[in-house]
C-alpha cells in the first residue's frame, strides 16, 4: 500500500501506481468525449461504492463510461433503481458489471421506515388483493412459538473452543471527542466523574462515595443533555459502588414501549433500520422467494418500509417470508405472534405474499439451523439481520462463535449489522467508562437537539424522557454490570470487520444511493442539524456532527 | 513491473510530480468534474460521500491529539483543534482546553486555518486537511484551529468569511489558548480558497474596531480572480489539473448573484475594491505555485499589498503545481514548510 496516500484515505498499492495513473487518463479522455456529447448525467446517476479503493472506483467508472447502457426506455416515474447486479458490491475489490443503474432515489422516499405506518384497512385494496394474497402468516406459525430451553448449562462446545475472539483485546487508537460545553462547571462535572471512576476501579470505596455525591451536586447545577448524562453516569456508579445491581430482567414490553420512544425521536433507528433494508434489498433483488430472519424483532418495525419497497419493485414483490426471533416473555404473552399479525395484515393490503414465524429464544446462542425450516439457497434468498444484538453475545464466550457458524449454516444472500460505534468492551474500567461517557454525551447531545419539536411540545417531551431512559438503561449496564450481566459489549466497526472476516465473511459495499437517501432521510426526520452520515470503507455511519455514533454493515459468504 | 507505455505516457507529469501526487490531484480532478452541474448546482451527496474523512482523535499521534468543538451552535459551526503533546499519554478529556501556555512554551502561536476547495470542497475532517493541520502543530509548536466553514453553492459570501470571522473572536476570547502575556498570539493561514479567506478575516479584524490583532497571514496558493483573463490562465488552462471553466464555476457559486469576478472577495486589489492603504493588516507570507494558472492573480496580489505600504513575502515555486504541499513527497513541500516555520516563529 501507498503509505502517503493511505493516510489520506486512499488505498492503492505501490505496484498498481501506474495502472491507476493509467485509467485515470483515460477516464478523463472518456469523461470528456461524454460532455462533448451532452450524456453527462450518465456521471450522476451511477451508483459510486468504496471511494477508498481507488482502484476499483476508476475501473467501474471507466466501464460507466465505455459501456454506456442503451437509452433507458422505462417510465420515468420508476420506481426503484435496478439493482439487478448481483453481489450489491465489490466483496474485495472486484469491479462492477459495466450496466449503468440509474440513481432514481429520489423516487425511493417511499422506502423511508415511518411513511410506512401500518395502514388503515381498505376495502377496495383487500378486494383487489385477495387473488394474489396468501396470508400463511401466524396458521402456520402456530407450531413456531418454540421456547428455547432456557436452560442455564451452557449448549454444546462449539467447534473451536479457542479463546474469546481477540478482536475484543484490539486496542481502538482513537478517541474522538467532540465539545459542545466549554463552561468550567461543565469540564469539572466531567473531571469529577473519572476521578469517580478511577477511585471505583481502585476500590476506594471512601473516595468513590464521596465523589458520586460531588458528582450529584455538580451536575444539578448544570443544564441540558450535560446534566441528564452525568445524572445517568452518577447513578450508574453509585450502583457499582453500593453493589445495588440493576436487574435487566424487565419485562421486554416496557423496554420495547422505550425503544418506539426512541425511535420517534432521533434518526438512529430509523437509519439503521433504512440502511439495512437497503443492503437487503439490493441482495434480493431479483430472488423470488426471500427470507428475512430478524435477530431481534421486538415491535417489527423495520418491516413493513421493506415490505413496502418489495411489494414496488418492478416485476412484481417475491414471496416474503419473516422469521422473528425475541426474548421469553412475561406472562405467556405472544409478542411475536402479535407482531406477526400486524405485519401480515400489512401484507395483505399491498399484496405481498407472507409467511410469518416467531422463536422464542433466551439468547441467540440457543438458535439451530434446524429450526428454521430453511429452504435451498437457490429457491429462497435468506438476509439475516441484526440491530444492536450482536454485541449481546460477547459476555460468553464462545457465544459468538456459535451464532456466527449459525449464520453462515443459514446460507445467507446477506447479513446486515448495526452496531453502536464505540468500544464500551474494553477490558480496563476506567477506560470503557470514559469511552462510554463520551459517547452518550454526544448521543444525548444529538437528542436536545431533536426533540425541540415545535407541534406537540407534550409528547416531544415525554418520547425525550423515555428515549433519555432508554440510553440510561445501556449506560447503567455498561458501568454497573460485569460478567454475564453486561449484555451491552458495543465494540466498533474496526473490531466487528475483524470478527465478520475472520469467520468467513466478506464485506458488501453500501453506495452511493444509501448514503445519499439516508441522508435525505435525515433531512425529513431529523430535527437537528447536526447528523451527519459517513461512508466507511463500504460501511455507513450515522454521527452527530463528526463523531460516528453508529455503524451499518453488510456482510456475505466468503468464497 | 512497471509497463513501458504508462511510463511514457506518464513522464511528462512524473517530471513535474511525483505518480502517486498526481493519481491524488487527477482523482480529485475528475471526481470534482462529476459534481459540478452546468446549472450551477452541486452534487453535495456525493461530495460528502467520496470525500474521505476523519475522526478527530484525543489519543496523540506522532504528538499531536485533536478534538472538535462546536463554537456556535445556531449554525453548528465547528472547529478541529489540534494540540501537541509532549507525552503518548492520552489527555484527561478535562485537560483538553487546559492552558497551552507553560514553563517551556510561554509564547503558543494559534494558528486559525481556513482549508482550501475552491469555497465548495472538502471540510475541517477531511484526511488531506486534517494531516496538513497536524503537520503544522509539529511544525511551529502551535495549536491550530481548523474551521469548517459554510460552503459554496449552498452559502454564498459572505457566509465563510463571517465564520471565519465567528471563530477569531471565539480565539480571541479564550483563556486557555493564552501566552503568559495574557494574549492569544494569531496567525490565519489557508490554502485555495482558504487563502482567500484568511485574507478577508485579517481585512476584517484590521478594519473593525475589535482590537484583535493578527499577527500574520499565510497563503498557500490562494485563490483570487478577475474579470480580466490573465496570461497565466490562457497558457495553463487545462494543463495542471485546473481550468478556466472550473475557476469560473467555483466563482459564480460563491460570489452574490449578478456579481462578476471584480466583485472585492474575488479579486481583492481589482477596480471594486477599497484600498488597503493605511490599514493596519498583518504581514503575510504568499505561496506562488509556478504551474498554477490563478498565479498572475496571486501575484497581483502580492504586489497589491506592496503597493499599500504592507509587508509581504512572496515565494515563488517555479515547477510547482497546485496541491504540492499535501504530500511531503517533493522538495517544494519542505521548502514551503521551512518558509512557514521561520514566518511563523519570527512573528509570533
Amino acid at each position: 500500500m501507498d503509505e502517503l496516500l493511505a493516510v489520506l484515505g486512499y488505498k492503492v498499492r505501490s505496484s498498481d501506481m501506474a495502472d491507476v495513473a493509467q485509467k485515470l487518463e483515460q477516464l478523463e479522455m472518456a469523461m470528456g468525449t461524454a460532455q462533448d456529447d451532452g450524456i453527462s448525467h450518465l456521471a450522476c446517476d451511477t451508483i459510486h461504492y468504496n471511494p477508498s479503493d481507488l482502484s476499483g472506483w476508476v475501473d467501474s467508472m471507466l466501464s460507466e463510461f465505455t459501456n454506456p447502457p442503451p437509452p433507458s426506455a422505462a417510465d420515468p416515474t420508476a420506481v426503484l433503481h435496478n439493482n439487478s447486479h448481483s453481489a450489491g458490491g465489490n466483496g474485495g475489490g472486484e469491479s462492477h458489471k459495466s450496466a449503468v443503474f440509474r440513481d432514481d432515489s429520489e423516487y425511493d422516499l417511499r422506502a423511508i421506515p415511518g411513511v410506512a405506518a401500518y395502514p388503515q384497512a381498505d376495502e377496495s385494496d383487500k378486494d383487489s388483493c385477495r387473488k394474489r394474497m396468501k396470508t400463511s402468516a401466524g396458521g402456520s406459525s402456530n407450531s413456531a412459538a418454540v421456547s428455547s430451553p432456557s436452560s442455564s448449562s451452557s449448549p454444546p462446545p462449539p467447534i473451536a473452543a479457542a479463546a474469546a475472539p481477540s478482536s475484543a483485546l484490539i486496542a481502538e487508537p482513537t478517541r474522538p471527542v467532540v465539545l459542545i460545553d466549554s463552561q468550567e462547571a461543565g469540564v469539572r462535572l466531567v473531571h469529577t466523574l473519572l476521578a469517580c471512576a478511577e477511585a471505583v476501579q481502585q476500590d476506594n470505596v471512601k473516595l468513590a462515595d464521596a465523589l458520586v455525591k460531588h458528582t450529584g451536586l455538580l451536575a444539578a447545577s448544570q443544564t441540558g443533555a450535560m446534566r441528564k448524562v452525568a445524572t445517568y453516569f452518577a447513578e450508574a456508579l453509585a450502583r457499582r459502588i453500593y453493589k445495588i445491581y440493576p436487574q435487566d430482567c424487565l419485562d421486554p414490553s416496557y423496554s420495547d414501549t422505550l425503544e418506539m420512544h426512541f425511535y420517534e425521536t432521533c434518526p438512529y433507528l430509523k437509519f439503521a433500520h433504512f440502511t439495512a433494508n437497503q443492503a437487503i434489498l439490493e441482495a434480493f433483488a431479483t430472488a423470488n422467494r426471500v427470507h428475512v430472519i430478524d435477530f431481534g424483532l421486538k415491535q417489527g418495525m423495520q418491516w413493513p418500509a421493506l415490505m413496502q419497497a418489495l411489494a414496488l419493485r418492478p416485476g412484481g414483490p417475491p414471496a416474503f417470508r419473516l422469521t422473528g426471533i425475541g426474548p421469553p416473555q412475561p406472562n405467556n404473552t405472544d409478542n411475536l405472534q402479535q407482531v406477526g399479525w400486524k405485519l401480515a395484515h400489512l401484507a395483505e393490503t399491498i399484496g405481498v405474499e407472507f409467511e410469518f414465524r416467531g422463536f422464542v429464544a433466551n439468547s441467540l446462542a440457543d438458535l439451530e439451523p434446524e429450526m428454521l425450516d430453511l429452504r435451498p439457497a437457490d429457491v429462497e434468498a435468506v438476509a439475516v439481520n441484526s440491530v444492536f444484538e450482536l454485541h449481546r453475545l460477547l459476555g460468553r464466550s464462545a457465544g459468538m462463535d456459535k451464532v456466527l457458524s449459525t449464520i453462515k449454516a443459514m446460507k445467507p444472500k446477506i447479513v446486515t449489522v448495526v452496531e453502536q460505534e464505540a468500544n464500551h468492551n474494553g477490558p480496563v474500567f476506567v477506560d470503557r467508562f470514559t469511552e462510554a461517557l463520551h459517547y452518550y454525551s454526544s448521543l444525548f447531545d444529538s437528542l436536545e437537539g431533536s426533540a425541540a419539536s415545535p407541534s406537540s411540545p407534550t409528547t416531544a417531551s415525554q418520547d425525550l424522557v423515555m428515549s433519555e431512559l432508554y440510553l440510561g438503561r445501556q449506560i447503567c449496564n455498561v458501568v454497573a454490570c460485569e460478567g454475564g450481566d453486561r449484555v451491552e459489549r458495543h465494540e466498533t466497526l474496526t473490531q466487528w470487520r475483524a470478527r465478520m472476516e475472520s469467520a468467513g465473511f466478506d464485506p458488501v459495499h453500501l453506495g452511493s444511493n444509501a448514503y445519499k437517501q439516508a441522508s435525505m432521510l435525515l433531512a425529513l426526520f431529523a430535527g437537528g442539524d447536526g447528523y451527519r452520515v459517513e461512508e466507511n470503507n463500504g460501511a455507513l455511519m450515522l454521527g452527530w456532527h463528526t463523531r460516528p455514533l453508529i455503524a451499518t454493515s453488510a456482510w456475505q459468504l466468503a468464497r | 513491473m512497471a509497463r513501458s507505455n504508462e511510463v511514457s505516457i506518464n513522464e511528462s507529469k512524473q517530471m513535474v510530480v511525483p505518480l502517486n501526487t498526481w493519481v491524488l490531484i487527477s482523482n480529485f480532478k475528475l471526481a470534482y468534474n462529476l459534481l459540478r452541474r452546468p446549472d450551477g448546482t452541486f452534487n453535495r451527496h456525493l461530495a460528502e460521500f467520496l470525500d474521505r474523512k476523519v475522526p478527530a482523535n484525543a489519543n496523540p499521534i506522532d504528538g499531536v491529539f485533536s478534538f472538535d468543538v462546536i463554537v456556535d451552535r445556531a449554525t453548528n459551526l465547528l472547529c478541529r483543534i489540534y494540540r501537541p503533546s509532549d507525552t503518548d499519554e492520552p489527555p484527561n478529556v478535562a485537560d483538553l482546553e487546559k492552558p497551552v501556555k507553560s514553563e517551556s512554551s510561554s509564547t503558543v502561536p494559534v494558528i486559525v486555518f481556513f482549508h482550501g476547495g475552491s469555497f465548495a470542497h472538502s471540510s475541517a475532517n477531511s484526511a488531506i486537511y486534517d494531516t496538513l493541520c497536524r503537520r503544522l502543530v509539529g511544525l511551529c509548536r502551535a495549536v491550530v484551529v481548523s474551521v469548517n466553514y459554510r460552503r459554496a453553492p449552498e452559502h454564498r459570501y459572505p457566509c465563510a468569511y463571517d465564520d471565519g470571522w465567528t471563530v477569531l473572536n471565539w480565539v480571541k476570547s479564550r483563556a486557555w489558548l493564552e501566552s503568559t502575556d495574557s494574549k492569544v498570539h494569531i496567525f490565519l493561514a489557508g490554502d485555495s480558497s482558504g487563502g482567500n479567506i484568511a485574507h478577508h478575516v485579517a481585512l476584517k479584524a484590521a478594519e473593525s474596531e475589535s482590537g484583535i490583532e493578527v499577527l500574520g497571514n499565510i497563503l498557500l496558493n490562494p485563490m483570487f480572480g478577475g474579470e480580466l483573463r490573465t496570461e497565466s490562465e490562457k497558457r495553463l488552462d487545462g494543463k495542471y489539473f485546473v481550468s478556466v471553466q472550473d475557476r469560473d464555476w467555483y466563482w459564480r457559486a460563491f460570489l452574490p448573484d449578478g456579481a462578476d469576478r471584480d466583485h472585492p472577495a474575488c479579486n481583492p486589489f481589482g477596480p471594486k475594491a477599497a484600498s488597503l492603504e493605511g490599514v493596519k493588516f498583518p504581514k503575510s507570507l504568499v505561496v506562488v505555485a509556478g504551474l498554477d494558472l490563478v498565479q498572475d492573480w496571486q501575484m497581483a496580489y502580492v504586489e497589491g499589498l506592496k503597493k499599500a505600504g504592507q509587508q509581504v513575502k512572496d515565494l515563488y515555486l517555479e515547477k510547482a503545481t497546485i496541491g504540492f504541499y499535501l504530500l511531503p513527497n517533493n522538495a517544494h513541500f519542505h521548502t514551503v514548510m521551512d518558509e512557514i516555520k521561520k514566518f511563523v516563529s519570527s512573528n509570533c
